[in-house]
């Protein structure tokens, strides 16, 4: 026999795909006090992940608006197919909000990937591949939500629960932190949150019987800083809530799975929180079960909570209260708004915690009813073993984690709005790490779904327009100074809407459903609106009527003709 | 009916799941050996990986780490035919062309634990057979366990 041929040694895949492998050094002077002023002063940019700390998905530019979004045309479009088996190959969803800092965009697939691409061309300019194992536990598919990017580095989150810091000029892996235990059943989907010298991560994993954590780590060093559980240990306070034998504590769930909204001049990060575990076996774990189906305001120097608000106490309808919390002021008063999955609409003031107002944003809510002052009233839920019950919302909740948005011009919210029932049947089990801990068999309606954009006044929590969509509407909404709303459909339509009227101005059919969440941008004058489409996660959550709806992954940005 | 896990390997053969052109067109992912990396005092890990001649199988086809980290392969294309070998490594994943009695290298950095796919990107070679496993075993960084009792486990 001949010797063997020589074939080297084995090339990063990236190098043979024509990919340069560098960025310009844009994102080295980002820092807090840019974040800080990120809509005010560089209306261009969208530098952190809801484009302002206020969550408020509002943007100041206008150069796209009522009069010309009929004229809106593709600039771009920019796709990303995987090679070989990936963990969630039939659940993956490109749900990312991109990040645009001077004409560079940050962005996140599932299964690890970020990219650096040309905002104006849409080249990809360099990759990282988190290598993702296959059996990760991932309750609602393979997906993140996006990066942060401050001081040349651009923080993600890495499906098996690691938090990275990457070099925002090449893609290399500055630090790499172990943040959850992959054999608990811990994942992280979130677009983390830099607020000063720290980069504020949550967990996943409420499905298997978790303990939510929030953490901050140093941008800089990847040095741990704080870790604020979200279930308290005996003892504690909050712990009263918990039953006082056993370990359901440990088992509670409550993770902060979306990035957090924050108020510097109070020092605030307000985060929500998922559900209990298990999901609908609440006799296990009798009590309000706090600090899950929170909004919890925390302290973002030491992770010291200050003040919570619990929206669902002793959830059995699986209403995470994750959804963001968008900070306005009205009348003087500093106030944040939140459309938790159980269908009501909270207007709180921030200061405190305390109830403005409560609203249905929803049209069939049957699990229970909430008054104005959040007083609530428990009508259904899976409460006999082996006995179906059938309530609305489902647990997808009338609006999942996709994101609202409020408008400063207009003074409204828009809201996505999923209206689809469940059917949960109570099933007891004991709990085992790393295995799925609902406590019930769920079947979510396919038959019988319906959507809408609402607009809400939050002053009166009336409803001011309404859009209505055959299915639900699954994907987050993007406010502009244009008096537009930008919103995605499961079937692949990308609409632009009078954010006074609602009316139907422009729409674009992206080849597949948006479960993701739209930004907007500018760079060499021209504004972009920029929004992947890649339908996937829960689906059989929140729509499965639509479960069979096309797979993609592709991100689109879209201009006026030059 | 269920086989018990002994007889498991026998009917394999028996059926011809774990051959070319036997039960079904090509082999049945995970039918081929199972090996284990070494260890080297520097904590990095070695493991010697062989396509065989007309089987269209990696060769451990499972091979176990005994934790995350840099593992250093050498893989060795024995058969008749080209083929290669896609690894997944944190950063990027790790590609190596191999034309027909070929040797070369790899290096990757994998987390643990868990179980991570490589392959053979080329026509259908992932699909004959050319799939393979590398199992990550350990547990996370103690830092990185939730604060709570120890918990029962399936």
């Amino acid at each position: 026999m001949t010797e063997y041929v020589d074939a080297g040694h084995a090339v990063d895949w990236g190098t043979l795909s024509g990919v340069p492998g560098s960025a310009p050094p844009v994102a080295r002077n980002v820092d807090y006090q840019r974040i800080l002023q990120a809509r005010s002063t560089e209306p261009q940019n969208w530098l952190t992940y809801f484009g302002a700390y206020d969550g408020q998905r509002y943007s100041l530019l206008d150069q796209i608006n009522t009069d010309n979004v009929r004229r809106l045309t593709p600039a771009w479009v920019f796709q990303c197919g995987p090679a070989g088996l990936q963990a969630g190959g039939s659940t993956y969803a490109f749900e990312a909000t991109p990040i645009v800092v001077d004409g560079i965009m940050y962005v996140t697939g599932w299964d690890g990937w970020v990219w650096a691409l040309n905002a104006v061309t849409g080249q990809e300019l360099w990759r990282y591949h988190h290598a993702t194992p296959f059996d990760t536990s991932l309750c609602c598919g393979n997906v993140n939500r996006g990066v942060a990017v401050a001081q040349g580095k651009v923080f993600v989150v890495s499906p098996n629960a690691h938090v990275l810091a990457l070099d925002a000029e090449t893609g290399k892996c500055v630090w790499d932190r172990t943040n959850g235990d992959v054999r608990a059943g811990e994942s992280a989907t979130l677009a983390p949150l830099v607020i000063k010298d720290k980069v504020i991560v949550g967990s996943a994993g409420g499905e298997f019987g978790v303990r939510g954590h929030l953490d901050a780590y140093d941008l800089e060093t990847g040095e741990h800083a704080w870790r604020t559980y979200t279930i308290p240990k005996p003892g504690e306070p909050g712990s009263e809530t918990w039953p006082a034998d056993g370990e359901q504590w440990a088992r509670g769930g409550g993770n902060p799975w979306i990035t957090p909204t924050y108020d510097p001049e109070l020092n605030l990060l307000y985060t929500g929180t998922g559900n209990p575990a298990p999901d609908f076996d609440g006799d296990v774990r009798p009590g309000d079960n706090l600090y899950t189906d929170s909004c919890i305001a925390v302290n973002p120097d030491n992770g010291a909570l200050v003040w919570h608000y619990q929206h669902n106490p002793h959830d059995l309808w699986d209403y995470d209260s994750i959804s963001e919390n968008i900070l306005f002021d009205q009348g003087g008063r500093k106030f944040l708004g939140h459309f938790n999955k159980n269908g009501y609409g909270y207007v709180l003031d921030r200061t405190n915690g305390e109830v403005e107002r409560v609203f249905p944003f929803v049209d069939r809510i049957d699990w229970g009813e909430i008054d104005s002052k959040g007083q609530i009233t428990v009508k259904k839920y899976p409460d006999k073993e082996g006995e179906p019950v059938h309530f609305y919302p489902g647990p997808g909740g009338g609006k999942e984690w996709t994101h609202a948005a409020y408008s400063p011009r207009t003074e409204l919210f828009y809201v996505p709005v999923q209206d689809v029932g469940a059917t949960a049947t109570r099933r007891r089990r004991e709990f085992k790490e790393g295995i799925p801990y609902w406590g019930a068999g769920v079947a979510v309606d396919s038959e019988g779904m319906a959507g809408c954009i609402s607009a809400f006044d939050p002053a009166t929590g009336r409803e001011v327009w309404r859009w209505r969509n055959e299915v639900p509407m699954c994907a987050s909404v993007l406010a502009t100074a244009g008096d537009l709303v930008f919103a995605g459909e499961p079937t692949g339509e990308f609409n632009a809407l009078n954010a006074r009227t609602g009316e139907l101005l422009w729409q674009f059919q992206c080849g597949s459903g948006h479960h993701s969440s739209p930004m907007t941008y500018s760079a060499g004058g021209r504004q972009y609106v920029a929004v992947p489409s890649g339908w996937g996660g829960w689906i059989e959550g929140f729509a499965p009527g639509m479960l069979a709806g096309t797979h993609g992954a592709a991100l689109f940005a879209f201009a006026l003709p030059e | 009916m269920a086989t018990p896990t002994d007889d498991r390997s026998q009917l394999v053969s028996k059926l011809g799941l774990d051959r070319q052109n036997g039960a079904a067109l090509g082999r049945v992912l995970a039918t081929g050996n199972i090996g284990e990396a070494e260890e080297g005092p520097d904590g990095r890990m070695r493991a010697t990986i062989r396509i065989k001649p007309d089987e269209l199988v990696y060769d451990p086809s499972v091979l176990i780490l005994p934790h995350g980290g840099d593992l250093d392969i050498e893989i060795i294309n024995d058969d008749l035919n080209t083929h290669c070998a896609l690894f997944p490594s944190n950063g990027d994943s790790q590609f190596i062309w191999l034309v027909n009695h070929s040797r070369g290298t790899a290096s990757i950095n994998l987390d643990g634990p868990g179980y991570y796919w490589y392959s053979s990107p080329t026509g259908n070679d992932e699909g004959r057979g050319l799939t393979g496993a590398i199992v990550v075993l350990g547990e996370v960084p103690p830092e990185a366990r939730l604060d709570r009792p120890q918990q029962p486990r399936p």
